[in-house]
């Protein structure tokens, strides 16, 4: 009865991508608009194709048409089915293989990167409205579920801290606290939920501080692109030999996924830049796989196992993540188009795109449930005595888990289209409103 | 009967990529060579305990779930089908046990002060031990001794699963059949001591062995010649109180035992004296023989792995040489290379250096092209920017572009194109000979394009009445992607390290077809190009040297070329090139055994080419396979660092022909990566060249093709066509 499934190992810093949310061709007629410029949508809605091009600067690339590149979409895609699997599975060599997390930042860089070229200001506003509200949404869920079951003021220290710390799930300038060791609901949801619901949460706590530095960190690449794309994993170097040292936990989590991430943000922004493009070509190549394997190497000397993952060292996972990252963008083919064998993937791609905040806010909660009820299957003995191996199986919670997340993307998925001022949608798999239609 | 089918194969793949067909069989048998040699390797670090080698030791535990009797009993212990039982060996009779050999020193001094004084012992031999050295498990046997298991490679079993165990005795079997064709039903288990040492950890090992049919041996008197404690020592050590009996602990194996040999010597007469008997185990015991003879299929496995295990160590020693002259090949080239090139820079870069009178008279300028409708006009164009006055003829070669028009339509006065059908490079050169008005022949690519000094600076050299060729510095004009700074690299170090090299040696084995300049007469006397190898320029250029002409570098005369950008038409074209070598230096061979100039080069310059770019890279696989073998089974570190080491060396040479060059330094950040794999490919499309040399079916197929394509008239000439033209040119 006990045979929990491997579910969900949370290192705390595991975790998900998500989200630029570029809106994709959730409304085909007035998509092009959008593309990757969620926030221009705002003001001019039926905008011609053309209109975010219209301020090109110096040092944008060349060739830089106003269509979603789908290679971003793709790798996104990949990225975010990553998270869930992995959050899932909990194998260790899963980041290793596709660093999910390095590659989500470096496309939320890339983006803002291309929005800041209005007024700062109104950027990071613009993006703020678009990451918060669905945040909101799981918070008043989330939380309104951990006080009914007595998580409250007092839980923890003084009131006023806890009255607080509440404010983070409203602004998430650090991390939104959760009811410690929460009991199970009716074998539904399993204990301990509100760490699980909790635990993606730093990813946005994260972005959100990229998205406040983005105009300096901007500033700083244009004047001094190498140092600025470096200096976070000097920070990781300081950080893992011990040069700095952060008393406050907070803030020091803060700075650790700051720096651990921070060169796979900025190189976004450099590759829109037209940075990278200016190096050789054969440079990349080059370097990247020495990048790789010094980050490999202290992996693998520092403890790396099943349970104990780049995620847990931070240095490692900084170089990794900054190595792939930068192959995956010096690859960039730019797709205005899928290439054929793609194809077929369009409209889960393009799903996934589109209700990449959703999905990433809810599959935790989504993989707790699925495992719990997954788990209930041992109670008939003819199952557990016969099907054992079936029951220990991660695979049919996988089917499950993304049963709840379409469920999920069902329920809680408009919030993203409320907070981009868009008509709501059921189902935004770029193909016209056929709720709740599939195509996996 | 193999050519026929490979030639029908071909006919059917001809139209449609036959190049991806062909390529498993041009990987496979490198790669079967590989596999090969890897794995004798991994079998010779498998018996020498550096693969899977266990040294951890469990620490004590405690023993309440030993039984009592285990404990306070003998140190023979039956645990066979159930039993719990323990013997001692009998008052007055001793059983000498050695642990851990056969060691090839110490073993047969053991044996011989036994034999001296008529004692018999027991051996319990290690698996690897007995693999590596049978004709000693022999001679133990032969000579009276019984031999008993002691694990494959000794390690603490309370450590190991099931399986392990299992296989850890049936891995030493087999090695104890092969080496003497018996069988053993005594066991000693690794870091065991007396019985009363027996706890909860190793006894369930104990009782799990006695199922496999083994009787577990320990001791009870430790001699401690491990320690080397002296030779009194270790015979007190060694001495049982009272006359009792004992199974005395020694080792002839693992360091040096010259200890355990003198104290074998002294301690067999004195005991004797005292009237013990030195038996084997089961003579102390009076029990039927622990060994049995192995006999059909068991004993041939036997046979089988002894002789792969030597085989393995054979081949590694081999390799190990091998990877010695390779090394040693290596860097003395890189410092041959070093002091060469730098004297030639200092010798033709001095003030008052001069090849003779300048040279001033006008020369022809030769242009085979080949479907080069995209590069020609460039060609073309910086020809005529020349400071040296020069007639241009191209030779257009049966192209179906309009590469001819091109040319014509530029309206240029000096400039002359002549077509031929389409009848390969060799003929094109031949063709724009006879049409030549000038006495210096300086010939190019379609694709290369001339700096305005390049004609002058090559032409230069002839002020020298001795020579007869010249050959110019040709570089990679796309360098920007990975392959292209690859191919950058070994071209800036081909010519300004090698040429210099081979300038100065007088056997530079192959001038430039991107770039090159030729003396009329001395083309004539040799009988212009020729098409019976794969590298004509190779060719030519040794027929200059045997006919007695010094073929010198110019290294100002730059030529800007475009190099593969595809690994599959890298790929074809260094295989024309190391096939089209091998072929030049077989044609040339003669010359070894010639007098005069021809003697000269074939004695000097053909051993160096061969050795260089033949010999030493078929050996390079070495340095990988030792590199990949250091990093996974250990010494990791020195291994990185020894490669680090060589890469340096390499580094060093290509920075200072950077340098001579006056290149930036930037393209040098690929070249660990290139060492990593880009250097393999190189060897695996030499190996190519191998076998189809030795195999001799390529070549024929390669004729029968070029003929094919000539007698389709209008055909549309395939790619594979072109690639097997225009990228034969280039540089070496």
């Amino acid at each position: 009865m006990s045979a929990l499934p491997p579910q969900s190992p949370w290192p705390p810093s595991a975790g998900g991508p998500m989200a630029d949310l570029p809106p994709s061709r959730a409304h085909p007629g007035r998509a092009t608009n959008g593309t990757l410029f969620t926030d221009t949508a705002v003001r001019t809605d039926p905008a011609p194709p053309a209109a975010p091009a219209s301020a090109p600067t110096a040092d944008a690339p060349p060739k830089r048409a106003p269509v979603r590149d789908r290679y971003f979409d793709l790798l996104r895609a990949v990225a975010l089915f990553r998270v869930v699997f992995y959050h899932l599975m909990g194998w260790s060599w899963l980041p290793v293989v596709f660093p999910s997390m390095g590659v989500m930042f470096a496309l939320a860089g890339n983006l803002m990167a291309r929005s800041l070229k209005r007024p700062a200001t109104q950027v990071i506003r613009s993006r703020m409205r678009r990451l918060l509200p669905p945040l909101w949404l799981l918070g008043a869920i989330g939380v309104t579920g951990m006080v009914l079951q007595g998580w409250g003021p007092n839980s923890e220290g003084h009131p006023g801290w806890w009255w607080l710390h509440l404010t983070y799930w409203i602004v998430p300038l650090s991390d939104p606290p959760y009811a410690d060791g929460l009991p199970g609901f009716h074998h539904i949801l399993g204990e301990d939920w509100g760490a699980e619901l909790a635990g993606p949460l730093w990813y946005i706590r994260a972005y959100l501080w990229y998205v406040l530095l983005s105009p300096f960190i901007l500033k700083a690449l244009r004047a001094l692109p190498w140092s600025t794309i470096l200096s976070p994993i000097a920070l990781a170097a300081a950080l893992e030999f011990g040069w700095v040292h952060i008393p406050s936990v907070r803030i020091d989590s803060a700075v650790t996924d700051f720096s651990t991430f921070g060169a796979c943000w900025i190189l976004g922004m450099a590759h829109q830049e037209g940075i990278l493009k200016r190096l050789p070509r054969y440079v990349v190549p080059s370097l990247v796989p020495f990048v790789a394997a010094l980050g490999l190497w202290y992996a693998l000397t520092h403890g790396f196992k099943a349970g104990h993952d780049l995620d847990d060292i931070p240095f490692a996972q900084s170089l990794w993540s900054f190595a792939t990252v930068l192959l995956l963008l010096h690859i960039s083919p730019s797709w205005s188009e899928w290439p054929r064998p793609l194809r077929r993937f369009d409209r889960l791609i393009t799903l996934l795109n589109s209700r990449a905040v959703t999905i990433y806010l809810w599959h935790n909660l989504c993989i707790l449930i699925a495992a719990t009820l997954w788990d209930r299957l041992w109670g008939f003995d003819a199952l557990g005595e016969h099907y054992a191996w079936l029951l220990n199986s991660s695979w049919p919670v996988l089917v499950l888990v993304w049963m709840l997340i379409a469920t999920c993307i069902v329920s809680f998925g408009w919030m993203e289209d409320v907070a981009a001022k868009r008509s709501p949608q059921v189902w935004p798999d770029g193909h016209q409103n056929k709720p709740a239609h599939k195509h996996r | 009967m193999a050519s026929r089918t490979r030639r029908q194969g071909a006919a059917h793949g001809a139209p449609d990529g036959s190049p991806r067909r062909r390529l498993p069989m041009r990987l496979l048998l490198p790669m079967l060579l590989l596999v090969a040699l890897v794995a004798m390797l991994m079998l010779r670090g498998y018996v020498h305990s550096e693969i899977l080698a266990d040294h951890r030791v469990q620490p004590e535990a405690s023993t309440d779930k030993v039984p009592e009797k285990i404990i306070d009993g003998g140190p023979v212990i039956d645990t066979r089908s159930g039993r719990t039982t323990s013997l001692n060996v009998p008052d007055h009779r001793m059983v000498l046990t050695f642990d851990d050999g056969p060691d090839p020193t110490w073993t047969p001094k053991v044996l011989d002060v036994l034999k001296k004084h008529h004692a018999h012992a027991v051996f319990f031999v290690t698996g690897t031990m007995t693999s590596r050295y049978p004709g000693l498990v022999r001679r133990m046997v032969a000579e009276g001794h019984e031999v008993g298991l002691h694990t494959f490679n000794h390690p603490d079993l309370s450590y190991q699963s099931k399986k392990r165990i299992d296989w850890e005795l049936s891995q030493s079997q087999l090695a104890l059949a092969g080496a003497a064709g018996i069988r053993s039903s005594i066991f000693r288990p690794p870091y065991s001591s007396f019985a009363d040492a027996m706890d909860n950890k190793s006894w369930p090992v104990t009782r799990y062995i006695g199922t496999k049919g083994y009787i577990t041996v320990v001791n009870n008197t430790d001699s401690e010649d491990w320690r080397k404690p002296g030779v009194r020592e270790i015979v007190r050590n060694a001495t049982p109180k009272g006359g009792k009996g004992a199974i005395v602990l020694m080792h002839d194996s693992g360091g040096d035992r010259h200890q355990t040999v003198q104290a074998l010597d002294t301690f067999l007469p004195r005991m004797q004296k005292q009237g013990y008997e030195f038996d084997n185990l089961t003579e102390a015991l009076d029990a039927p023989s622990a060994s049995t003879p192995v006999t059909g299929a068991e004993l041939w496995k036997g046979k089988a792995w002894i002789f792969l295990v030597g085989a393995s160590d054979g081949i590694t020693g081999a390799m190990v040489v091998g990877l010695s002259v390779i090394g040693s090949l290596v860097i003395g080239r890189f410092v041959l290379m070093l002091v060469l090139s730098g004297a030639h820079a200092r010798r033709v870069r001095r003030k008052d250096f001069s090849w003779g009178p300048p040279v001033t008279e006008p020369v022809t300028v030769l242009v085979p092209a080949y479907n080069e409708a995209k590069c020609i006009e460039n060609t073309v164009r910086s020809l005529m920017a020349s400071e040296h006055p020069v007639e241009v003829i191209v030779i257009d070669d049966g192209s179906g572009d309009g590469t001819a028009r091109i040319v014509e339509a530029m309206g240029l006065p000096n400039v002359r194109v002549v077509r031929q059908l389409n009848a390969g490079k060799p003929a094109a050169l031949n063709r724009g000979l006879a049409n030549a008005s000038h006495d210096i022949i300086v010939m190019m690519d379609g694709d290369t394009v001339f700096e305005p000094a390049t004609v002058r600076e090559l032409v230069q050299p002839f002020g020298d009445p001795r020579v007869g060729a010249v050959a110019g510095n040709a570089k990679v004009g796309n360098r920007d992607t990975l392959i292209g700074a690859w191919q950058h690299i070994e071209y800036v170090m081909g010519f300004n390290l090698d040429r210099r090299m081979y300038n100065l040696l007088r056997c530079m084995p192959t001038i430039p077809g991107a770039v090159g300049a030729f003396r009329r007469s001395a083309l004539e006397r040799v009988g212009g190009m020729s098409d019976d190898t794969l590298a004509e320029d190779t060719d030519i250029t040794m027929a200059m040297h045997r006919d007695g002409w010094r073929v010198v570098y110019a290294e100002k005369a730059r030529a800007w070329t475009e190099a593969p950008e595809s690994v599959q038409q890298l790929w074809s074209q260094r295989y024309r090139w190391s096939y089209g070598t091998m072929q030049a230096i077989w044609k040339h061979r003669r010359a070894i055994v010639e007098k005069g100039p021809s003697g000269r080069f074939g004695r000097v310059g053909l051993p160096l080419v061969s050795l260089f770019m033949v010999l030493a890279p078929l050996l390079a696989p070495l340095i990988d396979i030792f590199l990949l073998y250091g990093v996974v089974f250990g010494p990791t570190e020195k291994t990185i660092l020894a490669w680090l080491g060589v890469l340096m060396l390499q580094a060093v040479c290509a920075a200072y022909a950077f340098t001579l060059d006056r290149e930036r330094l930037t393209p040098l950040i690929s070249m660990p990566l290139q060492q990593i794999l880009y250097r393999q490919l190189m060897y695996v499309v030499l190996l190519q060249s191998w076998i189809t040399a030795l195999t001799g079916g390529r070549l024929r197929w390669q004729k029968l093709r070029r003929s094919g394509q000539v007698a389709t008239p209008g055909g549309v000439p395939t790619q594979r066509r072109r690639v097997a033209h225009e990228e034969r040119e280039s540089i070496r």
